[in-house]
């Protein structure tokens, strides 16, 4: 028996004795090892020991299609503002590829997300995963599309995680809500949104990232916010109800036509403007100013996923002061900056994510360069489109004024959400009057903004009497606390705008009717576009404190005025001149020995370079 | 009051909340209450504002409603909403219309308390120095609250208290027992708990306001101080004197802790008072507000619209927003009762003089306790069902007294084979009944399903309070998982919906299948779902149709919120329904339709004997266990009736071992040696399950000789982390040659050139001067990974080491005193940071004892070191880093708690994964502060580096010889995987210590060997075919890994994957945002590699007794049988490696004899062949391996000849 099993032939062992020994191989051709490794696998399936160890790994990651399939592949986008995904996908079909716009998440999509997501998750996870399952669902239950099909025809294009919180992370929750709703492969392809110009690029790639990728995305997404502020603007002063609604997606369908057939954005939103100035507003309502500040997510979506806050505030009477996606944008940029202008001169190097090891001699330059260029090129741009689309006087935030104001409470380089931002802005809204109320939204137990930021608040609204702050969190239900909490403070800051305009008028030394007595009489001051240079943080106390010294004054003792403030600006100036030349022209001296310092040193750094290579 | 003298214009406020509706008329001009009423509406709002209005108008006939503009009407409240549109009122915020009422009428009062049916709310009036005007500043509990007064509610049904108790009811703080009052369902586990240990009613209420009022002044309000006079409002602070008493007891403490200087002449009632109508402040509020408003604000517009509302207006708003009926027709309802209703039982009939052979099986429930009669074929015979009463012995004899009557009354005599008993009642009847059989409810439940329906996948066991959902592989519990505390109560909310609704349960089914629609509730705690239910409510949705909604959601909570196994196919197609909530048919009908959905070919099976499956497979055990063994040792049916038991609950039984002073009971029973058997009842901790302090002592030391057997790496390491273990090389003499980098820097370029320069020290002075310095550093969150580096630093640049000062490990009374500071409500780790600072603050800080702290150090740690290789980044979560500045608001905001003590609070931003920049970070703080010198700062640095790889080395060396100690035994080590801090046992309730007792050694993540030398041998396949370069990678499994903390805990979950004698124990914190996304991760790597796991997720301040009780029971039963497959499998290993030599030698041989015949000889053949047949030989008569002591394991190093050698336990 034993010596039957020896060998095999074809595959079958021989299993008679007189059959093995007439086989029996001669000593040099009988292969020991051969034999035994034969008997081990018999033996291990016998004893139950041939189960091979089952490891979890992941597949669905480093999705692309190639060139070929480009005609055939949808682009699913979602997850800003209906404005800037109607925007994006515009850009992205300019690009040549086949987009689609998922609708902006509704309660069934958080439904979705929390049956197929983890426990525990950020609503902004279940509304933006449970909305692209929810879509799959539809093709599959009610398009009759197979998941095969599915997977093969749609790919969901999105902004990678970035850390550190758990929505950071959210890339995780798609491949899982994804695998286990049924659509095993389906392929999010994500672009890094610190990852630079040039991510995918080579000629296979389907979906290639490159400088145009992000070019056209930039410019939707600064047309998108030239939009939506200046609809937040104009719409709670219109005297007729929905005409700034049309006048937005007039401006909307300007610039999709625009992206779409490769036309100029800049004549699109000029063009929209004389729609926008179109819609006529009464902007000597006293409305509170409501600055939404908190999560990003949770502030930007315009749907269920904060309860229509943005809508409900104007319904309640407000003016919802936005943050537009390029404020976010600044802020990375300006992240990068100063950790990098915190570790240049470190005595050493780390080789971390954050250390400038691989910079190497010029590359802190370089990036610090880079970093600067990319600021000032998105506000330029963003205020090359402001000012065609008509919203005038904007100021993007200054972000090294935010980190400075918030850092002795909320350490700069605390990162997560939308870090030191949120207080910041708080302080500034307070400080500068920039808004009565400050509205901070986020999703249940946000860990950045419920769990770091409004502990922090709590000592801010302490230090600065008066303060209307109120923070609120979303969690996909209960919209009637959700409301109630916001009334609450809005109350306060109705009695606050009131109250406001009340004292502008009283210090200005006019009523509300002459202030619309005068409008009446002079519409470029009433007109849409017109906007009142920052005095108080309602927008009625600014055209009050702009129109009235026009009513109270006649022209000739204006003119008076303002020759006699430059005329006292110009003494001082002179008054100063000496001593400040003296001290521009010491420093200058100084600044040119040092800067000759620094030249010197450049070039012995080349000369030691060149000397090494 | 005259209603003829009345003015013309008359204006209402209506308060419309979530149990009543309260509603005044005044007059405009006085402002003075004319008429009032508060009804409450049973869920009927606009119908009981419509009869209020019809009271109204017959209070003023002269002033018909009909009369265009003769009435303004003013709502609040968060039910009024919908109803302002139809009436022409106007709606206001009902914090608003408190606080105008308030300033209204009690100018003097700055802070204002109310608590209502749903929701707790605190205004404090903030006086601004400058204008001297009052702002009101109102904060509301959080949806995941309790503390209000549905709680309370719900606690005086709970613990039955006489209807004259609610008023009679004092409060004493002397007998206060642990309440967590976070969120309503903790709360009522926690008071089910109490009850059943038999703490009189009472006591439990007392403790239930005290948590309540504990939990509003340290979450409500917000860190702030409430000054006084303080207002409460609200009914239960309205009705109930108890709770007065008890804000009274504590607001003034916290008004002494904080140095609040308040008027201590004038009596404490009336600085914290009830005002009279308090009722009423938010609907005269109302009219307040409305008085402010333009005259044509708010004009009443008659009763037809909301009439309209009623009957019309709410149901067409619904149509959209609501989801499909449980059934579509009536004869749907009718074929699926057919179908699945529990066929009634009809017990078996005896005939006289019958000798009934039978086992018994009994289930100790929290609730309630069953039996059941079963005979030797496995029928059941008889059931008994008892409430329970808190003596588990009594609840027996009661139930078998019923038993025996039921075989003795119709002549037969009862004959007991076998006892078998499970449910918290076990261990007791197993010491003094001596039971067959005490096995664990989750086993008992699966032996029950699996005798009634065989091979079954999936057993879903739904209680009042519990979620039990076993999963089956070859007939035995493969995984499970339970409902926590956060998911509990989904059974006892179904009965409580219809109770809200004056119905009885059995008409729950009945009702909910009428509704024609339903609305779609989303999967959450009991207190999520309730809070929707009030919004559906209002909304317009009918009893039936919330009945409906709401037993729909119990499949999601079931299958989304508890499981969490979206994909149902994947358990198997076979599913036991069994528990109480089975009785009720809209509950069944949910679950089958949800499966059947999902799962192709489903077969869904509800359990004959819903109610008594535990008893049932105790039953079955115990007939299977004295058939193995032959016979049972139980004492007998009339012996366990008649047994003797006494009780004692006097001065003596109370429990001293924490201020809790539980009132105890001692169940005395004499066991059949005449022994006595003590049971110990009404104790709210595992402290008082000892009766003396010697046994205390006794107990303690019991544990420890067991734990010293089993190491615990994960409490050796919590300790060792903040201990003094490494002497710190001394500074480097002045001006001795040290290497350096100077920085050179052009206008472009940055050049950093070594160099060569003698060494800085500071001044003699300065070195004696940090001598005597202390520093405070809070023993929480990062700390315990770091905490090595951050002493070893302090040490070396001249701290001595007894004065770097961490705080003590956390512990319940710790976060009582110091737990009041914050204003947010994150996960307790990072809450309980407050008081940790409050420990230093108030304990370490003792300048009377010349031991003053003279800073509180604590970094803000942006980032951590991993030993995952392959991250995409290191970050701390953000809750964690940003804890310091957290606690700098909190310390600082009205009192700068530091500042008063002379101490300052550092907390710079660090990255420990870059040391250059956490250099450069430590000098700034520290340089000027401490008169170190650079260098002196760098040379500390290093050396807090090493003794951080020092500990790391020697944990890991620890947890290696525990590794190879179970593999060479065939046991297993339970890993935890948490995140740092679940070292402190404050935080991880002493689970690890549970398994530790149980035999089992503990290995934490830092105590994983991380060289390639162990770890490839783990790896192999993964190595071979390129998935990974080095075990320590990530990215193939998880890419998103940005947290070092959660990358890590994934790691350390994938190695148990690998490793066959690790088991996974998963702790993670309730809202834990970043664990959040690992949960399906560590799923799926578990499940795949089929090891063996338990997780306790959203563990919280409480300890969850029960339920970590229930968890360690069933997962040891998992254990057991794995370390039985580990034998096995050892044992077959072993047979292999025989039969591999045998067969080899055979070879050789074969070889050899073929050589033979070619007249050849090879001698290293004949040599080979000569050590082989010795090996075989050996092989037969095997050397008896020296037995180890059993149930213990001895840690031993293995060496490279495969011998182990002992070593010490840490």
């Amino acid at each position: 028996m034993t010596q039957a099993t020896l060998h095999t032939e074809n595959g079958r062992a021989k299993t008679t004795e007189v059959t093995a020994k007439k086989s029996l191989p001669l000593a040099s051709d009988l292969d020991i090892e051969n034999e035994l490794a034969k008997f081990e696998a018999e033996e291990r399936a016998r004893l139950g020991l041939d189960k091979q160890e089952k490891q979890w790994l992941e597949t669905m990651t480093n999705a692309q299609f190639s060139a070929a399939e480009r005609p055939k592949i949808t682009l699913l986008i979602a997850g800003l503002t209906i404005a800037h995904d109607f925007l994006i996908e515009a850009a992205l079909k300019g690009l040549g590829y086949n987009v689609l716009t998922l609708d902006c998440p509704t309660n069934e999509a958080l439904r979705f997300g929390k049956e197929f997501g983890n426990r525990g998750q950020c609503n902004p996870t279940y509304f933006t995963v449970g909305n692209l399952v929810k879509f799959l669902c539809y093709l599959r239950d009610e398009k009759g599309m197979s998941s095969e099909e599915i997977v093969k025809h749609y790919c969901f294009v999105t902004a990678g995680a970035c850390g550190p919180c758990r929505f950071g992370m959210y890339v995780t929750e798609y491949r899982k809500a994804l695998r286990d709703a049924g659509f095993e492969g389906f392929r999010v392809i994500l672009f890094q949104q610190t990852g630079g110009f040039s991510q995918a690029t080579g000629d296979d790639i389907g979906l290639r990232m490159d400088f145009p990728f992000f070019t056209s995305l930039t410019k939707a997404v600064l047309a998108g916010d030239v939009i939506n502020a200046i609809g937040y603007r104009l719409r709670p002063y219109e005297v007729e109800a929905g005409a700034t609604d049309r006048a937005m997606e007039v401006a909307k369908k300007a610039c999709y036509e625009a992206f779409t057939s490769k036309k100029s954005i800049l004549f699109a939103l000029w063009k929209a403007k004389d729609a926008f100035a179109e819609v006529k507003l009464d902007r000597l309502m006293p409305k509170p100013k409501v600055s939404i500040i908190g999560e990003f997510w949770a502030m930007t979506t315009e749907g269920d996923g904060n309860y229509q806050l943005q809508r409900f505030l104007e319904g309640e009477g407000a003016e919802a002061d936005i943050q537009l996606v390029a404020a976010w944008l600044l802020y990375m940029l300006w992240e990068s900056r100063n950790d990098t202008k915190n570790r240049k001169m470190l005595r050493g190097v780390d080789f971390s994510k954050y250390g400038l090891a691989e910079l190497g001699t010029w590359g802190i330059a370089k990036r610090e360069a880079t970093l600067w260029a990319a600021d000032i090129l998105t506000r330029i741009v963003f205020q090359t489109f402001a000012h065609a689309g008509g919203l005038y006087g904007y100021h993007l935030p200054d972000m090294d004024k935010i980190a400075h104001v918030a850092n002795d409470h909320y350490n700069n380089d605390l990162r997560g959400g939308e870090g030191h931002m949120e207080v910041g802005k708080l302080i500034q809204n307070v400080v500068m009057s920039k808004a009565h109320m400050t509205l901070s939204v986020k999703p249940f137990g946000c860990m950045p903004s419920a769990g770091v930021s409004d502990g922090v608040q709590s000592l801010i609204t302490e230090k600065y009497p008066g303060t209307i702050f109120c923070a609120v969190e979303t969690s996909g239900d209960g919209r009637v606390n959700f409301y109630s909490r916001v009334q609450m403070y809005l109350f306060k800051a109705k009695v606050a705008a009131i109250a406001e305009l009340e004292r502008v008028c009283q210090e200005r030394g006019i009523s509300v009717d002459q202030a619309r007595a005068f409008l009446e009489a002079n519409p470029r001051y009433s007109a849409a576009l017109h906007k009142a240079p920052h005095a108080a943080a309602g927008s009625a106390a600014d055209l009050v404190c702009e129109i009235a010294p026009l009513i109270t004054s006649t022209r000739m003792e204006r003119t008076v005025k303002k020759a006699k403030s430059a005329a006292s600006a110009s003494a001082k100036v002179l008054r100063r001149s000496p001593q400040t030349l003296a001290i521009t022209a010491t420093r200058a001296a100084s600044k040119a020995q040092e800067i000759a310092g620094w030249l010197k040193e450049d070039i012995r750094t080349y000369r030691a370079t060149r000397a090494t290579a | 009051m005259t209603r003829e003298s009345t003015p013309e214009k008359l204006v209402i406020g209506m308060d419309v909340g979530s149990t009543t509706v309260k509603a005044v008329v005044i007059d405009p001009d006085s402002k003075e209450i004319l008429w009032s009423d508060y009804q409450r509406h049973l869920t009927k709002q606009p119908e009981k504002v419509m009869e209020l209005l019809d009271a109204i108008q017959t209070a003023f006939p002269q002033r018909p409603f009909e009369k265009a503009g003769s009435w303004r009407m003013f709502l609040t409240g968060s039910g009024s909403g919908p109803l302002a549109k139809p009436t022409g009122a106007k709606f206001v915020q009902e914090v608003n219309a408190v606080s105008l009422a308030v300033e209204h009428l009690h100018p003097d009062v700055l802070s204002v308390i109310e608590l209502g049916g749903q929701d707790a709310k605190i205004i404090m009036f903030k006086q601004d120095a400058k204008t001297g005007s009052k702002t009101p500043n109102a904060s509301m509990n959080d949806k995941c609250a309790s503390g209000t007064g549905a709680t309370i509610d719900k606690c005086f049904l709970k613990v039955n208290a006489p209807p004259d108790m609610v008023t009679s009811l004092h409060f004493d703080d002397s007998k206060l027992h642990h309440v967590a009052a976070k969120c309503g369902v903790f709360a009522e586990t926690d008071i089910v708990n109490l009850i059943k240990s038999g703490i009189p009613s009472n006591e439990v209420l007392c403790s239930l306001a005290d948590a309540i009022v504990l939990q509003n002044l340290s979450v409500l309000t917000r860190g702030n101080t409430l000054q006084a006079r303080v207002l409460l409002l609200g009914g239960p602070n309205t009705y109930l004197p108890f709770l007065q008493e008890c804000w009274r007891l504590r607001i003034p403490q916290t008004w002494e802790e904080r140095g609040y200087k308040y008027p201590k002449d004038v009596p404490i009632e009336e600085l914290i008072f009830v005002p009279k109508d308090a009722q009423y402040y938010a609907a005269l509020g109302a009219t307040i507000f409305g008085l402010s408003e333009s005259a044509d604000s708010g004009v009443f517009t008659g009763m037809e619209g909301l009439v309209r509302y009623v009957t019309h207006g709410r149901k067409e708003r619904l149509g959209e927003s609501a989801g499909p009926p449980l059934v579509r027709a009536s004869s749907e309802a009718d074929e699926f009762c057919d179908l699945y209703k529990i066929p009634k039982f009809t017990p078996a009939k005896f005939e006289p003089g019958q000798v009934v052979r039978a086992a018994i099986g009994l289930d100790g429930g929290s609730t309630s306790s069953k039996a059941v009669l079963v005979d030797a074929d496995k029928n059941i015979l008889a059931k008994a069902y008892q409430l329970s009463e808190g003596n588990p012995l009594k609840d027996m004899k009661q139930l078998l007294a019923k038993l025996r009557s039921y075989v003795q009354d119709q002549g037969a005599t009862l004959e007991v084979i076998g006892f078998g008993a499970t449910g918290y009642a076990a261990d007791v009847l197993e010491d003094t009944v001596l039971a067959d059989v005490n096995v664990v409810e989750t086993v008992a439940h699966m032996m029950s399903a699996v005798h009634f329906f065989g091979d079954v996948d999936v057993i879903c066991d739904i209680g009042g309070q519990d979620i039990k959902v076993l999963f089956m592989k070859n007939g035995d519990i493969a995984n499970f998982r339970l409902s926590n505390s956060c998911s509990a109560g989904n059974g006892m909310l179904l009965q409580a919906m219809a109770d809200q609704f004056g119905l009885p349960v059995t008409a729950y089914a009945e009702t909910a299948f009428k509704a024609e629609l339903a609305p779609k509730f989303s999967y959450g705690c009991a207190v999520f779902l309730d809070t929707d239910r009030v919004n559906f409510q209002k909304e317009g949705y009918s009893k039936e149709e919330l009945l409906a909604g709401l037993a729909q959601v119990l499949p999601k909570n079931v299958w989304q919120y508890v499981v969490q196994i979206p994909r149902l196919a994947a358990l198997g197609t076979k599913y036991v329904l069994q528990g109480g909530t089975q009785y009720n048919m809209a509950a069944v009908k949910a679950q089958v339709d949800y499966i059947k959905e999902r799962v192709p070919g489903a077969e869904v099976f509800v359990h004959p004997h819903t109610g008594e499956a535990g008893a049932i497979g105790a039953a079955m055990e115990t007939l299977r266990v004295i058939k193995r063994t032959g016979k049972s040792r139980f004492i007998g049916m009339d012996a366990a009736i008649d047994l003797e038991y006494w009780t004692k609950n006097d001065e003596e039984t109370v429990c001293h071992f924490c201020p809790n002073e539980c009132k105890r009971t001692f169940i005395d029973a004499k066991r059949p040696d005449g022994s006595t058997s003590r049971y110990i009842a009404g104790f709210s901790c595992e402290k008082g399950t000892v009766e003396s302090k010697d046994a205390m002592i006794a107990l303690v030391a019991e544990r420890k000789k067991i734990a010293s057997q089993f190491p615990n790496i994960v409490d050796y390491e919590s300790k060792q982390a903040f201990r003094h273990f490494y002497d710190p090389v001394p500074m480097p003499e002045a001006g001795s040659p040290i290497g350096d980098i100077e920085v050179r820097k052009g206008l472009f370029g940055i050049r950093r050139v070594e160099i060569k320069r003698p060494f800085v020290r500071s001044t003699e002075e300065s070195w004696k001067k940090r001598k005597s310095l202390r520093i405070g550093i809070p023993r929480v969150l990062n700390i315990y990974m770091t905490a090595p580096w951050f002493r070893t630093y302090f040490e070396a640049i001249g701290i001595q080491k007894q004065n770097v000062v961490f705080s003590d490990a956390t512990t319940e009374e710790m976060w009582v005193e110091g737990g009041k500071y914050g204003s947010i409500d994150p996960c307790y780790p990072s809450k309980v940071s407050q008081a940790h600072i409050h420990n230093l603050l108030f304990h370490h800080h003792a300048p009377d004892e010349k031991k003053p702290l003279h800073y509180i150090f604590f970094p803000i740690l942006t980032h951590v070191n991993s030993f995952v290789s392959d991250t995409m980044d290191n970050a701390s979560c953000p809750i964690v880093a940003g804890a310091p500045d957290v606690m700098k608001a909190a310390f600082t905001k009205e009192v700068d708690f530091f500042a008063e003590r002379g101490i300052e609070y550092l907390d710079p931003a660090v990255s420990m994964m870059e040391p250059v920049l956490l250099a450069r970070r430590m000098f700034e703080v520290f340089g000027p502060r401490l008169g170190i010198t650079e260098d002196e700062n760098d040379h500390a640095c290093r050396e807090a580096w090493k003794a951080l790889t020092i500990l790391e080395n020697d944990v890991q060396d620890k947890g290696r010889a525990i590794l190879e100690t179970v593999e060479a035994e065939n046991r297993v080590a339970i890993l935890l995987i948490g995140r740092p801090y679940h070292s402190d046992p404050g935080l991880n309730h002493g689970i690890p210590e549970e398994f530790q007792v149980l035999g089992y050694p503990i290995l934490s993540m830092r105590s994983i060997p991380k060289t390639r030398e162990y770890l490839d041998r783990y790896y192999k396949e993964e190595l071979a075919n390129g998935t990974i370069k080095s075990p320590l990678e990530l990215n193939h499994v998880w890419p998103e890994n940005y947290s070092a903390n959660s990358a890590q805990k994934v790691w350390a979950a994938s190695f148990a994957a690998h490793h066959p004698n690790v088991v996974v124990l998963d702790l993670s914190s309730f809202k834990c945002g970043h664990d959040a996304p690992t949960y399906g991760l560590i799923d799926s790597i578990i499940d795949a590699s089929k090891t063996p796991y338990a997780a306790l997720h959203d563990i919280d301040a409480n300890k969850p007794g029960g339920s970590i009780k229930i968890r360690v029971k069933t997962y040891a039963h998992s254990l057991k049988l794995h370390e039985e497959r580990l034998t096995d499998s050892a044992r077959r290993k072993e047979q292999l490696a025989v039969a591999l030599d045998t067969k080899r030698l055979e070879l050789l041989e074969l070889k050899r004899k073929q050589l033979e015949g070619l007249k050849q000889t090879d001698s290293a053949l004949l040599r080979q062949i000569e050590e082989l047949a010795a090996k075989v030989k050996a092989y037969q008569a095997p050397p008896q391996a020296p037995e180890l002591p059993k149930g213990i394991v001895q840690l031993g190093r293995k060496r490279e000849d495969g011998t182990v050698v002992r070593v010490q336990a840490p």
